[in-house]
């Protein structure tokens, strides 16, 4: 009984993921495969070359690197600010709960789409068109080599603020109350019951909402693929504005067919995501340790 | 056996009661003031309600109306032209005639549909086979003893470390290897081993007592009868969780689909709407097709959402705090 699901997910997880450690010591691309010995192993080249010399896969990093620390660090600050200020079970927050948290289970493509029209750099574009109003010029959003994080960081936001708020609201509800009445009638104010009722006791619920939501940011992909393409045939926007690690994956990958190096890529991904999670439980850890 | 259940039950209920206490402070009373403190939050509520209101109005207007500047808030004229045009006529082109999102692909048997009954049955295959060999693995890991089970269950959790694009290269080869490309085998096939579905569902059954299993057992049911008249009663709030997570993720699946089909007519809801953008990119006439191509695809998650909302909630609490 537990045969299909092992015979697939040996075949579909377990030997893609080994298959790409090797493919990653190899050159293999659109001209030379590993079956033709001289261009096969390169050693640690794919990734010596990754780390030291390719200038779009340290702007792919950095760009990542910015991103990831807005969408989450914004984003857990906006879903925390959401449950508590919808925490109350009246009517109203019921229906204002699912109006935030409707982005979680629409298409991506669906909303990116939308984000391009609003973003557009003419007269048609919404956010131009409001900023008309008030008399100030239209702005080449998406054209404007600063402003691609912050709009990626801000979409990411109107769309997984939601999600968050809805775990953060479990955690508050899992607070008894009468800690907040003992509190109360020892005379703290909402102030510090938020600091020294709320936060403490949900700790595991942002180590979580934070984890989950840093291995999502680091794998952007549909909003840069959609809002930030080059005319060659590649990927990331003007300057590599926008390019990420996920999408320098494809761009490498599926454009340039340079497949041994895309493997490569992925596993310095593997190992950043795996790197920021350790540290970021290792730092909750020695926190609760220090009380 | 039925004390075991009841005290689950109780047990449930007592959590139940402790989570729905949440706190108002009877020291606060309601005032203008802090009425007028909530107005971010509704203003933040047009913010996320507007996409979809543009979305929605936007498929409703004419090229004329779309070219407008400043963009009309409210359309003009409401018309169905985006989706279906009846003065369309292939031999002639006008301005304000055109060629309907479901009018688009004479050449696609079924033209626009076909997108959405190739969403349909990938999702609807991977949802229903992933939870059904998922659900099998989980009872021989929880409720099975065996040489290597531990180990067997750790690399399925580990599996779970490892972002999925790490074998993005090699699936793909796989998949064009066993010529799938292009077909609903490199849709489905790849998708359906899912390391979160065993975990989640083994760490529900280890709080169902194993004298269950096993008063089956030596009564003489079957492995298959015990599966399908213990187990899957006793896991469906768990599987309809998981169910609702699959399809919602599935239908929302790009990135595989993407590199998976090169022909127009395997194509996927959100793979054709990427398509239909990038074909008419920078012009504004055709925004209205693909905003009401959008539409389309975000409808079924979200109608499955709200169908499905409390199982939803609870679901995201069972999986994300324990």
């Amino acid at each position: 009984m537990l045969s299909p699901f092992a015979l697939l997910f040996i075949v579909f997880s377990v030997y893609p993921v080994l298959a790409s450690l090797r493919l990653s010591f190899m050159r293999y691309n659109a001209i030379c495969n590993p079956d033709q010995s001289p261009c096969g192993s390169v050693g640690f080249g794919n990734y010596t070359t990754l780390i030291l010399h390719d200038d779009r896969f340290h702007k792919a990093l950095s760009n990542t690197s910015l991103y990831v620390v807005g969408a989450v660090i914004l984003g857990m600050a906006a879903s925390l600010s959401l449950a508590i200020a919808l925490q109350e079970d009246t009517r109203i927050n019921r229906v204002m709960r699912v109006v935030f948290f409707l982005p979680s289970v629409t298409s991506g493509i669906a909303v990116v789409l939308v984000w391009g029209w609003v973003f557009r750099g003419d007269g048609v574009g919404l956010l131009n068109a409001f900023l008309n109003i008030f008399g100030i010029a239209p702005v080449e959003w998406l054209a404007t080599t600063w402003l691609a994080i912050p709009i990626l960081i801000f979409m990411s936001i109107w769309g997984g603020a939601g999600f968050g708020m809805i775990l953060f609201l479990a955690g508050l509800n899992s607070i008894p109350a009468m800690y907040y009445e003992a509190a109360v009638i020892d005379g703290a104010g909402p102030k510090e019951r938020f600091r020294y009722i709320t936060l403490p006791l949900l700790r595991p619920v942002m180590v979580y909402v934070g984890i989950t939501g840093l291995i999502g940011a680091f794998q952007i992909f549909e909003g840069v693929y959609l809002l930030f393409p080059t005319s060659v045939g590649s990927i990331g926007g003007l300057q590599d504005m926008a390019l990420m690690i996920v999408p320098y994956l494809y761009d490498a990958g599926f454009n340039k067919f340079r497949l041994g190096y895309a493997s490569a890529i992925a596993w310095v991904l593997f190992a950043i995501i795996f790197i920021v999670s350790m540290i970021n439980l290792k730092i909750t850890r020695s926190m609760e340790d220090l009380k | 056996m039925s004390q075991t259940i009841s005290k689950a039950e109780i047990r449930k209920n007592e959590k139940l009661m402790e989570r729905s206490g949440s706190f108002t402070n009877p020291f606060e009373k309601k005032s203008r003031a802090s009425k007028l403190r909530r107005l971010p939050i509704y203003l933040l509520v047009v913010v996320m309600i507007a996409p979809y209101y543009w979305m929605i109005t936007s498929s409703l207007k004419s090229v004329k109306e779309l070219q407008v500047v400043p963009p009309t808030l409210f359309p003009r004229d409401v018309i169905l032209g985006n989706y279906y045009d009846s003065k369309y006529n292939p031999e002639m082109f006008q301005q304000e005639v055109m060629q309907g999102l479901f009018q688009r692909y004479p050449d696609l048997k079924f033209g626009f549909f076909r997108f959405m009954i190739n969403s349909f049955v990938v999702n609807i295959s991977i949802t229903v086979l992933t939870l059904i060999i998922g659900s099998l693995a989980a009872y021989v890991v929880s409720k099975h003893r065996f040489k290597g089970k531990k180990f067997i269950y750790l690399v399925i959790i580990g599996s779970m470390m490892i972002p999925w694009q790490v074998g993005l290269i090699p699936g793909f080869l796989l998949v064009d290897d066993l010529g799938w490309i292009n077909t609903y085998w490199a849709y489905i096939v790849p998708a359906l081993p899912k390391a979160f579905i065993v975990f989640f569902l083994t760490q529900y059954l280890t709080s169902i007592p194993d004298e269950l299993v096993e008063a089956a057992r030596i009564d003489g049911a079957s492995e298959f009868t015990i599966y399908y008249r213990i187990i899957l009663p006793l896991l469906k709030p768990a599987l309809i969780a998981m169910m609702i997570f699959t399809a919602i993720g599935e239908w929302n699946n790009f990135l595989w689909p993407l590199i998976i089909t090169t022909s127009q007519d395997m194509a996927t809801l959100p793979v054709a709407l990427a398509n239909l953008r990038n074909s008419g990119a920078g012009n504004i006439g055709t925004q209205g097709i693909i905003m009401g191509a959008s539409l389309i695809t975000s409808i079924p998650t979200i109608a499955l959402y709200f169908a499905t909302q409390k199982h939803f909630i609870r679901g995201i609490a069972l999986s994300g705090l324990k």
